[in-house]
């Protein structure tokens, strides 16, 4: 299975190297580049290949990187706010969405609009190299899909050989449903637990199916990851949440201690980060990989790059 | 309908055999609902009991609370159309519940939704209360009006919001008895004032039996009417915003099991309470177990409280139909 993959992300490295091919309008010069982007992911993609300054607006979730933030947002795909795309005038806009009324709308009002998909790594890669293409900046993009997957290499080799715990990877409950949203097979999440060196434990296909606690107490996670991000993040809340799982005893993942808190919100952005995001979860899966000992590493006391990375509640 | 006289010892009996009933329903659900049968370790088997139990406790309270409250609202309304919610109790403990898991915090949701319900009964009071009295149509339109006012405001917030947590308040509005986390204490408070209520109901019984019968006639014959309407009104509206803090609005629960109850052992208040108390708990674990079984079969989970309406309804027109036809033949 990691093989398969890993060959398919190499053909798909392959095909972005061949460039953007014959179809397609030309790319737009790079002098009267304005960029609109209403998707997270995207806009971090547009940062990281350098291209932040052509970048005129964003939505109101977009606030990675912090200098994102300085840009006037114009909504969200759900609520666009039209006159202020139109006030920014961009030559292009990306998004991600399942609504295909918001594209078609944007192309009405003479803006290129280029819908991405990035819900698998492959795509994530490919929409990295439309991207590229659509605003004349291949190197860019091809530099990023490298960095990229040398990222997701290197998580890849550091946990080569250790055991594979089954991993439940779940978002905190929500108020007023008895379920919690949990990583199917498939997911983008799913293909960073594999990199991280885990099986999912919901190894039904399902993009982010939602289960109750019978079905956690059946499932019976080695090691449960919940990513309580934004509201589900202050102090409170995450005592609220470990308190919820603490009374699913008899899940191994309890038992042992193994239920893990991550309050960062970039595990589930199909974005440049996915490399740290990957490190992240292999670091809490594998707290103490065997054949680093400290001793080993000059005094490290962890094998782990950037330990200043994990936040957890664990007492 | 022939009813023979209340006694003591018949008084509990009914409560006994109804007892029964809801302890065996309960029983049945914990079971069946948790599939006890399929689980393989024994640490597995405890952990989904305890799971069931506290879900099953939760829908028991929930339910007899809103009986009792339906109950006691019809009564005190003289309005068979009545229901738990009719006085805005429900919207404010909603609006203070969302409120709080959207702004303050979620852990608080339940308190502040609590404290909601409170500021409305005291906002009904103060709105419908003429020299201390309290009119049945005054007190309708003050709740009317505070539900409606309610309302908009949760719409508000919903536009205001982020897509993801639209569908959280939503999904909260159609009420959930099983929450992941456990609230064992709030479990225990509510069903405490179940408890409470119920005996409080059951002494002030003889009163709305009199208040049915007419408000002229209950004064002459010595009920202090207003006294009892505020008595009724506080402790209904105060165990109804509790159970909405625990478990969201639950529809139709407080409506229909006092008129199931009516129809089958006729008006007197004195048997109606504590049936009412268990019928309600019972009425709500059997839906809940509606549910979980459909969540079993379709792994996709069914509000309570729509299949609370979808369940009830029906059952509801059937019982008045037969009632109408039988009052037809005997005439």
């Amino acid at each position: 299975m990691v093989q398969v993959r890993a060959i398919l992300v190499a053909a798909l490295a392959l095909l972005a190297a061949a460039g953007c091919g014959g179809s397609g309008p030309p790319a737009a010069p790079k002098g009267d580049l304005r960029i609109l982007s209403l998707t997270p992911s995207v806009t971090e993609v547009l940062f990281a290949m350098g291209l932040g300054p052509h970048v005129v607006g964003r939505s109101t979730y977009c606030t990675w990187p912090p200098e994102a933030k300085d840009l006037p947002a114009v909504g969200d795909t759900m609520q666009l706010s039209l006159e202020k795309v139109i006030r920014l005038q961009p030559t292009v806009a990306f998004l991600v969405t399942r609504r295909e009324a918001v594209p078609r709308r944007l192309e009405g009002l003479g803006i290129r609009t280029v819908a991405l998909d990035t819900d698998t790594m492959p795509q994530l890669l490919e929409s990295i190299r439309t991207i590229g293409c659509e605003t004349g900046h291949q190197a860019e993009a091809q530099a990023l899909i490298n960095r990229i997957q040398a990222d997701l290499e290197a998580v890849r080799r550091r946990v080569a050989g250790l055991p594979r715990p089954k991993v439940l990877f779940a978002f905190p409950m929500t108020v007023g449903s008895s379920q919690i949203m949990v990583a199917g097979r498939g997911s983008f999440v799913d293909e960073l637990l594999d990199v991280a060196g885990a099986e999912n434990a919901y190894a039904a296909r399902a993009d982010w199916p939602n289960i109750g606690p019978q079905q956690v107490i059946a499932l019976e996670p080695d090691v449960v990851i919940i990513n309580a991000t934004g509201e589900d993040s202050p102090p409170d809340r995450l005592q609220t949440i470990r308190h919820a799982w603490d009374a699913l005893t008899s899940v191994p993942a309890v038992a042992r201690g193994r239920v893990h808190i991550l309050t960062e919100s970039y595990l589930t952005i199909p974005g440049p980060r996915v490399g740290e995001a990957a490190r992240l979860l292999a670091e809490t899966i594998h707290p103490a990989p065997p054949g680093h000992s400290p001793a080993r590493h000059g005094g490290q006391s962890s094998p782990w790059r950037r330990p200043e990375l994990r936040a957890e509640t664990t007492p | 309908m022939t009813l023979r006289p209340l006694t003591p010892r018949r008084y509990v009996t009914a409560i006994l055999a109804w007892l029964g009933v809801w302890l065996v329903v309960a029983a049945v659900s914990v079971v069946v609902g948790g599939r006890l049968w399929s689980w393989g370790s024994q640490a597995q088997v405890q952990n989904i009991l305890w799971l069931r139990l506290e879900w099953v406790l939760t829908a028991s309270v929930v339910g007899a609370v809103l009986a009792l409250a339906g109950l006691a609202f019809q009564a005190l309304l003289r309005n068979p159309l009545a229901d738990p919610y009719i006085l805005g109790v429900s919207g404010g403990a909603a609006l203070g519940f969302i409120l709080s898991s959207l702004f303050l915090s979620v852990a608080l949701a339940p308190v502040l939704g609590f404290l909601g319900a409170l500021a409305t009964v005291a906002i009904v009071y103060a709105i419908a209360q003429r020299r201390g009295r309290l009119e049945p149509y005054t007190l309708i339109l003050t709740g009317v009006i505070l539900n409606a006012f309610y309302a908009a405001a949760i719409m508000l917030l919903t536009a205001l919001v982020r897509p993801a947590q639209r569908g959280d308040i939503a999904l909260w509005m159609m009420g959930s008895i099983r929450a992941f986390g456990p609230q064992w204490l709030l479990v225990g408070l509510v069903g405490a004032g179940a408890v409470g209520v119920a005996v409080l109901f059951a002494f002030l019984a003889k009163g709305f039996n009199l208040v049915a019968v007419g408000e002229d006639t209950a004064q002459a014959l010595g009920v202090p009417v207003s006294a009892l309407r505020l008595v009724t009104f506080v402790a209904a509206s105060l165990v109804t915003g509790a159970s909405v803090a625990l478990a969201g609005p639950i529809g139709f629960v407080g409506l229909i099991c006092p008129h199931i109850l009516r129809m089958i052992m006729g008006p007197d208040h004195r048997r109606l309470v504590p049936a009412s108390l268990l019928l309600g708990a019972t009425f709500l674990v059997l839906a809940d177990l509606l549910a979980t079984l459909w969540e079993g079969a379709s792994d996709r989970a069914l509000p309570v409280g729509v299949l609370t309406a979808m369940s009830g309804a029906p059952f509801f027109i059937y019982l008045l139909r037969r009632r109408w036809r039988t009052s037809a033949e005997i005439r």
